[in-house]
């Protein structure tokens, strides 16, 4: 049986008619056709897909589709205003910060948290917030001066 | 995963009602970080799953006119970790609950779902075994406290029953000021499981020490702490205490240590912890 929600997916109402059986993850990628927060691990290990509930960064595998009714969704999708990148995602081309971009979704999304929350934070503290994404090409240290030069920005 | 009837109820009657009319095929949810992947992996297959978040009093942490101090189930480990009146009083549980998964797990899962697990393992256990913490039930008959010391019964078996729902944890209020160590031993230093996890706690004259990861289920090293009781620690004290502590403990060997590990790994946060107890120690002698 398929249960009616109603939602707030990247700055627009949504009502949805879903199984409570499918995952928040399954439900953006296959209903909504963004594919931008990515399966990796499906346990909570490797943030791949992380998505902002409420502006707070979850694992969408972790998460009921069924869960979200009344909350606001964000995905790396909605994160820019029209064809104009976020600033995050623009420092991450300028510093190469990815290979194969299967992690950047979820890095991208959970520095986005991050930042909105400290706008100051210090490197080691962008190194413990990053703790939950894991990426298996580039390294981290690209990913951590790209959300560093943010920071950096901010300053002046 | 298998497809399930889902309920929200709003109150904890309602909660309990379905939880019994549908006796062991339902399930409830709370921050799910568990319970999904389980149930993704078909290790169980809940046909009627009871989300038990939109119930309000399961949403709040704060003091009670006794002064205890109150985790509601459904409170996330992000918002324990990040609370004020638990870090100022009790900053190893903070700690241990800031150890448990990555940020994003911690927005999700909650400390009553962690020890509802009961995983031998638990993070959040070992500091509220040596807090004497309560556990708040309700169910058919009402509301009752079980003491954590009573409520995990084997590897991933608590005492409760069907129908029955954790609503809280209470911590009771101390006259003392609480010195307290939590330590986590794992591969990796954030986003991990513990190879062993402890606190070592002091209130008063009294040292308590629970451990997790080396028994069925989160210990008190009942022996070590009677053992202790009333002596300096000295080096030769604390040396003894941790033959006993080894004693007590029944490590097994697994995918993340042997059980030799476990076994120096226990006495390492015994150690430790009972040298900063001696430390405060000779600091207040010092005043």
């Amino acid at each position: 049986m398929k249960y009616k929600i109603n939602f707030n997916l990247n700055n627009e109402e949504i009502e949805h008619y879903i199984d409570p059986n499918r995952t928040l993850l399954n439900m953006i990628r296959e209903d909504f056709d963004l594919t931008g927060a990515k399966e990796g691990c499906g346990a909570g290990e490797c943030g791949a897909c992380t998505v902002l509930l409420d502006g707070k960064p979850v694992n969408a595998c972790l998460v009921l589709a069924i869960e979200v009714e009344g909350k606001d969704i964000l995905t790396v999708e909605g994160l820019s205003p029209g064809n104009k990148l976020d600033e995050l995602q623009i420092s991450f081309i300028e510093n190469a910060a990815l290979q194969c971009g299967y992690c950047t979704p979820g890095m991208v999304m959970t520095a986005k948290a991050l930042l909105k929350e400290n706008n100051n934070p210090t490197e080691e503290e962008v190194k413990e917030a990053l703790s939950g994404n894991l990426c298996r090409c580039t390294g981290y240290k690209k990913i951590i001066k790209a959300v560093m030069d943010i920071v950096e920005k901010g300053k002046h | 995963m298998k497809n399930f009837q889902y309920f929200k109820p709003k109150s904890l009657k309602e909660a309990s009602e379905i939880l019994s009319k549908h006796k062991g095929k339902a399930h409830i949810l709370n921050g799910g970080t568990d319970l999904i992947i389980r149930m993704r992996d078909r290790i169980i297959e809940p046909e009627v799953v009871v989300d038990i978040k939109e119930i309000d009093e399961l949403n709040s942490i704060h003091l009670n006119k006794h002064g205890e101090l109150i985790i509601g189930a459904c409170v996330n480990l992000n918002d324990i970790a990040h609370n004020k009146i638990v870090d100022e009083n009790y900053d190893f549980l903070s700690k241990a609950a800031h150890m448990v998964g990555s940020s994003q797990v911690r927005n999700r899962a909650t400390m009553v779902g962690n020890i509802c697990n009961a995983s031998p393992l638990a993070d959040t256990a070992t500091p509220l075994l040596a807090l004497d913490a309560k556990v708040l039930v309700y169910g058919a008959e009402g509301k009752k406290e079980i003491s954590i010391h009573d409520f995990f019964i084997w590897v991933r078996k608590t005492c409760l029953k069907i129908g029955e729902i954790v609503i809280g944890i209470k911590i009771p209020s101390y006259s003392n000021d609480i010195l307290g160590d939590f330590q986590k031993i794992s591969r990796r230093k954030m986003v991990d499981l513990s190879t062993v996890c402890g606190t070592v706690l002091k209130n008063g004259d009294d040292i308590r020490i629970a451990l997790g990861a080396v028994s069925p289920t989160p210990i008190r090293l009942r022996k070590t702490e009677g053992f202790i009781k009333g002596k300096e620690l000295t080096e030769e004290v604390i040396k003894k205490a941790l033959e006993v502590a080894v004693s007590e403990i029944s490590p097994i060997d697994d995918i993340r240590a042997s059980k030799e590990y476990r076994i120096n790994m226990t006495k390492v946060i015994i150690k430790r912890g009972l040298k900063k107890i001696r430390q405060k120690n000779l600091a207040l002698a010092e005043g």
